[in-house]
């Protein structure tokens, strides 16, 4: 039996006196695709960010493939990241480069290869190569979140974090979006995070789920056991209810 | 007692942090420019944005302050019978002072405001932490060569803009004041020493790093979505210029003091 692939045990992250990630513990398991829900503002960002050497945790541990995370620096941090390809919630797209240039700015090559493998790869999110000279301003929001998918992919890492993958996008294209993302972790094998708000995306994309209130993972199973699960905070998220025990901040 | 102190130690902490961190920012950025690997596209497209594109706006700055200054200059002279002053009390005003400095602060103006609001969006939608991601250094990437790439246009910019300032003072005087034209000329060229086109150089090139430097430090830690980049850019000027003008002063003491 192998070990997970991605682990977190008593992650805690304090911003100022604001206690974020309150003691996160989690594991995935190579080639699953968990999906992390959870209100705005409970940590879920910060938890991608953490694994990601982005911002430092302040305690605990989180391991990828048996390598603690924690401390890692210059070259070593870098090598860390080489396994992580990350879609941000808004693309994060280079504005000043075309969707080429984009999608495999991370790839080794001359010119021609690294177009020939950016034409690829829009091709793997159904894009054609008619895009590639475009600049991200010139694409809808929808086809943003495709190139940014295609850069994510590009070195072929085997981890792939999606942060709010539909947020901002129309029904029609968001179902494209979870559709795109479940197909590329099947195929490619890749282990995925995704967080979201969006149940669409859970239903689409989850192996596994857990919840994260108030930085704390108050709630994880297999996604076929979301539906049956009385937890409260489970069934307040999922029904979308005003009524229960998450309080909006501001709302009384 | 306890609370006095508190009142002046708190902001005192505060300003040193500061310096602080803009020092280890600097440090950092600075470092990067010298050790590979290097990005010379990004360089030059830098240099182009920076030099090129500010030599309108210099170059009009530098003619117009050229020509008032020999006008005021020919005013002032001939209180006391010194009007034949203009040519050199304006190539030494123009080459040694008001070349760089307004030239620095029209750079600055137009410059450090498009560094600070650039960079200051690429933090607040992720493109930063998108660099560091696929494993590129964003001091690397974006800070090192527009700092770089500012420190080497700004002396040539300041070059033309002195010849420009020079040319205004040179059509005011022969086409207003009355003065020969090839006299004119000779005047200017034999009032300019080398001290005085090395010290504008100098100064072209600090300003160069103060202006991107500036840019860079407020847009990379810009925060607060819209208004926290609109915030950075301000910051960004308003530091570039009161740095420009603060390193000027210590340059012009340094060289011209003695």
């Amino acid at each position: 039996m192998t070990g997970p692939r991605i682990a977190f045990a008593g992650v805690k992250k304090a911003f100022g006196k604001r206690q974020v990630l309150n003691g996160i513990d989690l594991a995935v398991a190579p080639g699953e695709s968990l999906v992390i829900i959870g209100g705005s503002g409970t940590g879920k960002s910060v938890t991608l960010k953490c694994l990601l050497g982005l911002i430092p945790i302040d305690a605990g541990s989180i391991r990828v493939d048996g390598q603690e995370v924690a401390g890692l620096k210059g070259a070593a941090l870098d090598q860390h990241r080489t396994r992580f390809g990350m879609l941000f919630q808004g693309g994060a797209l280079f504005d000043s480069l075309p969707v080429w240039r984009n999608i495999s700015f991370a790839l080794g090559g001359s010119v021609a290869e690294r177009r020939a493998a950016a034409i690829d790869n829009l091709a793997r999110v159904g894009l054609g190569p008619e895009v590639a000279d475009l600049k991200p301003s010139e694409l809808s929001g929808g086809m943003q979140k495709r190139v940014a998918l295609a850069r994510a992919i590009a070195a072929r890492p085997p981890i792939i974090l999606f942060d709010e993958p539909t947020a901002g996008l129309d029904p029609i294209t968001a179902a494209v979006i979870n559709n795109l993302i479940r197909t590329l972790v099947t195929d490619l094998a890749i282990t995925a995070i995704t967080i979201t708000h969006d149940m669409t995306t859970v239903h689409s994309v989850a192996d596994r789920v857990a919840m994260i209130h108030a930085g704390t993972i108050i709630w994880h199973g297999a996604r076929a056991e979301l539906e049956g699960c009385d937890n409260p905070y489970v069934r307040q998220f999922i029904t979308g209810s005003a009524e229960g025990p998450i309080k909006v901040p501001g709302v009384r | 007692m306890i609370r006095l102190l508190a009142a002046i130690g708190g902001p005192v902490v505060a300003a040193l942090a500061s310096i602080g961190r803009l020092t280890r920012f600097a440090v950092t950025a600075l470092l990067r420019v010298v050790q590979p690997p290097w990005y010379p596209a990004q360089v030059a497209q830098q240099m182009l944005t920076i030099g090129w594109l500010s030599l309108p706006v210099v170059g009009l700055t530098a003619v117009f302050t050229g020509s008032a200054l020999a006008q005021q200059i020919f005013i002032g002279g001939s209180r006391f019978n010194a009007a034949s002053t203009v040519p050199a009390v304006t190539v030494i005003g123009v080459v040694r002072e008001l070349g760089p400095v307004l030239g620095g602060l029209m750079v600055a103006g137009r410059v450090a405001s498009a560094m600070a609001a650039e960079l200051g969006t690429m933090r607040v939608t992720e493109q930063i932490d998108a660099l560091v991601t696929l494993r590129t250094d964003p001091y690397r990437w974006l800070v090192g060569p527009r700092i770089l790439a500012a420190i080497l246009v700004m002396p040539a910019l300041v070059l033309v803009s002195n010849a420009l300032g020079v040319m205004g003072g040179w059509l005011l005087a022969t086409q207003r004041l009355g003065f020969n034209s090839a006299q004119y000329l000779a005047t200017t060229a034999r009032y300019l020493e080398v001290d005085d086109v090395v010290s504008s150089l100098v100064k072209a090139a600090v300003f160069g790093f103060f202006i991107a430097l500036m840019g860079c430090y407020h847009g990379y830690h810009s925060g607060g979505g819209a208004a926290g980049v609109g915030k950075a850019t301000t910051n960004a000027v308003v530091s570039s210029f009161i740095l420009i003008l603060l390193s000027n002063l210590i340059i012009t003491v340094i060289v011209f003091g003695s």
